[in-house]
């Protein structure tokens, strides 16, 4: 099996609070990986990590392969390691259209940023028709195609996003995991931090289930569904 | 009455130099939240560079604005690495002792060099007269300077692609760094540019008026009321906020003694901070 990236035994923190207490992940080239769990057991911390805002303090980062765990969040972009953080952090005083310029700004992105921009405008036409309006001005959902279409314009290897639907009405949830889904049956490997623990289950191939710092369960995503532990604790029945 | 409108002229034409300056503190804080302090001493190497080169190769003195501009550049970038890159992402204190070290060293071995003494560029374009007043020709060659270069940084910001960068960092520096954009270069690149800034503007003032090594402080000064007027972080607008104040000070000097005129100029400062803290073009809700 070809693993796009892995980590192995990672920790990480914020000053002197240890948040992850060695995680290990592998996710599959080509699949959709969730991870769930509860608030604050380190989701985005790990996220975090991985891309290099965060220091790892220990264990390491491996991208097909090649171990980047030391190196900075630009340098990982720049390998089309992608994340679409936790609340958007969009350009806010650039436009729509400079936002998913700033997404093609990598070397690799470069060459492809015309057909990336023609998708992010198929998948997304709202983008288009606010494409001079400055970001800030646009509503939470547009904000959220922005940030993923951002993201799309980075020409991912792994696609890490960050709380897709956070914030978002159902419809317009149920509708991204639809154009996730999409872009995963077009090969992309994607990994998902998600709080909607039915639809995450419902979409993915692989699931992680972090609790405080660890990983406490794993396996296919309609295996971990059928788990009583995961019934009761995240879906409620 | 046309004895003001005069003088109001000449103001707009001195201020348009005082908001190039401006610029430079402006883009520093806006990109990267450093209070430069540096400020002045880079205006007066900007007179002093002028001066030197003047005394080098006697050409048009305008022409001798781009290799000031390019030795400010590279200063500037000298400066970030000296002083200014261990200091980012920590207390805004820390960037304002390390830059006003490398101001005062600055100025001491300026003062050592130059001594305290005033000089000038000896360099007079023709002025043009109307009716009974003339509006020397390095007033308006000075102004022109600065709206030529002032514009060229807009293009520069909007229109390129590095220049794009420069504002995705000022904006969100994480999410830059996520789109594969160096901060760190990006930040060396930026502070150039504002000590680039400053250096042009100081040699554009040392082409209208004498000076000394300590004359960079007044014009520091200025920037910084400029700078408030402005709303901090909005290069764009310190360029209209310094010819406002040119403006101001052409409009008062008929009637004031000039002494008077900083006492005006930081109550308007205070003014501005207490009443519009984000300056006058800027948003209530920035």
């Amino acid at each position: 099996m070809d693993l796009a990236l892995q980590l192995e035994n990672v920790e990480s923190g914020y000053g002197e609070v240890q948040v992850l207490w060695g995680i290990s992940l592998e996710v599959s080239s080509g699949k959709m990986t969730t991870i769930i769990g509860a608030n604050g057991a380190g989701k985005t911390t790990t996220l975090r990590t991985t891309m290099g805002s965060l220091r790892a303090w220990g264990g390491r980062v491996l991208l097909h392969g090649e171990d980047v765990t030391r190196l900075s969040p630009h340098a990982k972009a720049n390998r089309g390691l992608v994340l679409v953080p936790e609340g958007r952090q969009l350009f806010p005083d650039m436009s729509v259209e400079e936002n998913l310029e700033m997404g093609g700004y990598s070397k690799r992105a470069r060459k492809r940023q015309k057909q990336n921009l023609e998708r992010v405008y198929e998948l997304f036409p709202r983008l288009k028709e606010r494409g001079k309006q400055k970001s800030s001005t646009l509503s939470g959902g547009e904000q959220q195609m922005l940030a993923l279409g951002r993201g799309l314009m980075q020409e991912p290897v792994v696609l890490m996003i960050d709380e897709l639907s956070l914030g978002l009405a159902p419809v317009l949830a149920q509708q991204l995991f639809i154009t996730l889904k999409t872009l995963r049956e077009q090969g992309l490997t994607i990994v998902l931090v998600e709080q909607n623990v039915h639809l995450a289950l419902a979409m993915s191939d692989y699931t992680y289930v972090l609790a405080e710092g660890r990983i406490n369960i794993r396996g296919e995503s309609d295996e971990v569904a059928k788990m009583d532990e995961v019934r009761r604790a995240y879906l409620g029945r | 009455m046309s004895g003001i409108l005069a003088s109001m002229i000449d103001g707009l034409l001195v201020g348009s130099v005082y908001g190039l300056a401006a610029m430079g503190l402006s883009l520093i804080w806006g990109v990267m939240n450093v209070i430069n302090l540096t400020h002045g001493a880079m205006i007066a190497l900007g007179m002093f560079g002028m001066y030197l080169l003047f005394g080098l190769v006697t050409t048009n003195a305008y022409l001798l604005l781009l290799p000031v501009i390019a030795a400010g550049l590279v200063l500037g970038i000298v400066v970030y690495w000296m002083a200014v890159h261990w200091v980012i992402g920590r207390s805004e204190l820390m960037s304002l002792l390390s830059t006003f070290a490398v101001n005062m060293m600055v100025i001491g071995i300026g003062t050592t060099l130059f001594s305290t003494s005033p000089y000038n560029v000896n360099f007079s374009l023709p002025g043009i007269t109307i009716g009974a007043y003339t509006f020397t020709g390095n007033h308006i060659a000075a102004a022109v300077s600065a709206v030529v270069i002032a514009l060229a940084l807009q293009l520069f910001l909007y229109r390129t692609r590095p220049g794009k960068a420069i504002r995705a960092v000022a904006d969100n520096r994480e999410a830059a760094e996520l789109m594969g954009i160096s901060s760190t270069a990006v930040l060396t690149i930026a502070f150039g540019i504002g000590i680039a800034l400053a250096t042009a503007s100081g040699a554009l003032v040392s082409t209208m008026f004498p000076f000394t090594i300590l004359s960079g402080g007044a014009y520091e000064l200025k920037s910084f009321v400029v700078t408030v007027l402005a709303g901090l972080g909005k290069p764009a607008g310190a360029l209209l906020a310094g010819v406002l104040l040119g403006l101001l000070e052409g409009a008062l000097t008929p009637f004031i003694a000039v002494s008077w005129i900083p006492l005006i100029e930081f109550g308007l400062f205070v003014v501005v901070l207490v009443a519009l803290p984000h300056g006058i073009f800027g948003r209530a809700t920035a």
